[in-house]
């Protein structure tokens, strides 16, 4: 597959998902939970912020060790150099 | 300072200073937190990076919070191994990727500290960041605003600008001027309830990359010598992710991962994670993890060079640049002493946790990490 090719077919998986997230913030969350019933929600095991120190110190090891960077929802920082 | 950004970090502090002064919000006597690691790196290669990281958060009055974040890092990278004069010498020296200047044959030794701060305020949080090792600095300052848009979903928007001066030390084989870079990063992130026990959350997020990009101590052979490595100067880093977490019957969860990259080197790279949380005890609980990532290469990377002129004027010896897959598999243990809370106070703020994460990719390279780290209720 060319360079240009792999390129534009990234681009239409990132706009695939972006649209599917829009579709996602649009479909109401009919199958949402009420407050009563979110106490596994809230554990310790299900967090997502609980992860976000440790996912941020291994964005910096992989950085320095892989070609990408991201998915942890914020900005990185720091030189990429050892 | 460079960039017209010292006024808006001068701005920066002096905000989080006065909203952390009592006379804006006052300090809530209880609910902050300490939390102190040791982190230990070392690779195949025998590089090491020893950690101290602590972070500080305190509850304000107002739905208020401040944090603060300090990272102490000692990094070595060793000595070349070769004989003096061997022809391995020489192609260890000329491809280093370290500061070469007068003895190789030694390890070379530095110091990063690295600072944080942020101030949340409801729904809004603003920080900043700053780093400082022998040759480079970096700083960054961010803002984040987030909303609950129905009652299961939140959404969230980043953004932030960070701008860093590169300043090689003397080196015999490389004489790269002092350089800068900046990076523009936004993102949004959703995060959604699906049910009694399903958490999802999706987000986008782009990087715009200015400056120095390359390292400025390695050296690539390109027509029959070695001429500095040079990558290009402006960089559109684009990513997606979903995160999938379920809690289990059995008082444990399973977390989904999924990442895909791009920009517009020619890296396109997808990452899959997953993650399971186990408790064995009310206070014991063990975390398995295993990653698996994948990409391809940027346009201008070849491992041979015809001529000086490389790829459209590019020239890389960095394996980063190349195909390249990876896996990575982590253990850690975590342990809440709040069952000694009736008899020991002190001991019943604490938590203690050990982790430890083998990583290795196929270019022969491996890396153990091992973290320890205690974190402390104040009241």
């Amino acid at each position: 597959m060319t360079h240009a090719r792999r390129r534009t077919l990234a681009s239409s998986l990132i706009t695939a998902l972006a649209l599917a997230a829009l579709l996602g913030l649009g479909s109401g969350c009919a199958a949402n939970a009420p407050a009563y019933q979110r106490e596994h929600l809230v554990d310790r095991i299900m967090s997502f912020d609980a992860d976000a120190r440790a996912s941020a110190r291994k964005m910096k090891t992989f950085e320095a060790r892989e070609g990408s960077t991201g998915g942890v929802g914020g900005a990185g920082g720091g030189c990429a150099c050892k | 300072m460079k960039h017209g950004c010292a006024p808006l970090t001068t701005a920066l502090v002096l905000g989080l200073a006065c909203l952390a002064t009592p006379g804006r919000a006052d300090v809530v006597s209880d609910g902050s937190t300490l939390n102190s690691m040791v982190r230990y790196f070392v690779d195949s290669g025998h590089v090491t990076v020893r950690s101290l990281i602590n972070d500080y958060a305190l509850p304000l009055e107002g739905d208020a919070a401040l944090t603060v974040h300090w990272n102490n890092e000692h990094v070595t990278i060793p000595a070349i191994q070769a004989p003096v004069g061997s022809p391995e010498a020489i192609d260890a020296i000329t491809t280093a990727s370290r500061p070469i200047s007068g003895n190789a044959y030694q390890d070379y030794v530095k110091t990063r500290n690295e600072f944080e701060g942020s101030l949340t305020k409801g729904p809004a949080a603003v920080d900043g960041y700053y780093s400082i090792e022998e040759d480079f600095v970096g700083r960054q300052v961010g803002a984040h605003y987030n909303r609950d848009l129905m009652s299961a979903m939140n959404l969230a928007v980043v953004g932030s600008y960070g701008w860093d001066d590169i300043k090689p030390l003397p080196d015999d084989r490389t004489s790269t001027p002092p350089s800068e870079r900046t990076t523009k990063h936004v993102s949004a992130v959703g995060t959604q309830i699906l049910g009694p026990a399903s958490l999802l959350r999706y987000g986008l997020e782009l990087n715009v990359v200015d400056g120095l990009q390359h390292n400025p101590y390695r050296n690539v052979f390109a027509g029959g010598t070695h001429v500095p490595e040079r990558h290009p100067d402006h960089r559109e880093r684009r990513d997606a992710f979903v995160k999938f977490n379920q809690y289990l019957p059995n008082r444990s969860s399973m977390k989904l991962d999924y990442r895909l990259y791009n920009d517009d080197w020619g890296i396109t790279s997808h990452e899959i994670e997953t993650d399971l949380d186990q408790y064995i005890t009310h206070s014991f609980s063990a975390h398995y993890e295993y990653r698996y990532y994948t990409q391809t290469r940027a346009y201008f990377y070849q491992s041979e060079y015809a001529t000086v002129n490389g790829v459209d004027g590019y020239l890389s010896g960095d394996y980063r640049m190349n195909v390249l897959s990876s896996h990575l598999f982590g253990a850690s243990f975590h342990m809440d002493m709040d069952a000694l809370a009736a008899s020991h106070t002190f001991f019943g703020r604490m938590a203690v946790w050990l982790n430890y994460e083998r990583y290795f990719n196929s270019n022969n390279y491996s890396a153990d990490i091992l973290e320890t780290g205690l974190d402390f209720h104040f009241q």
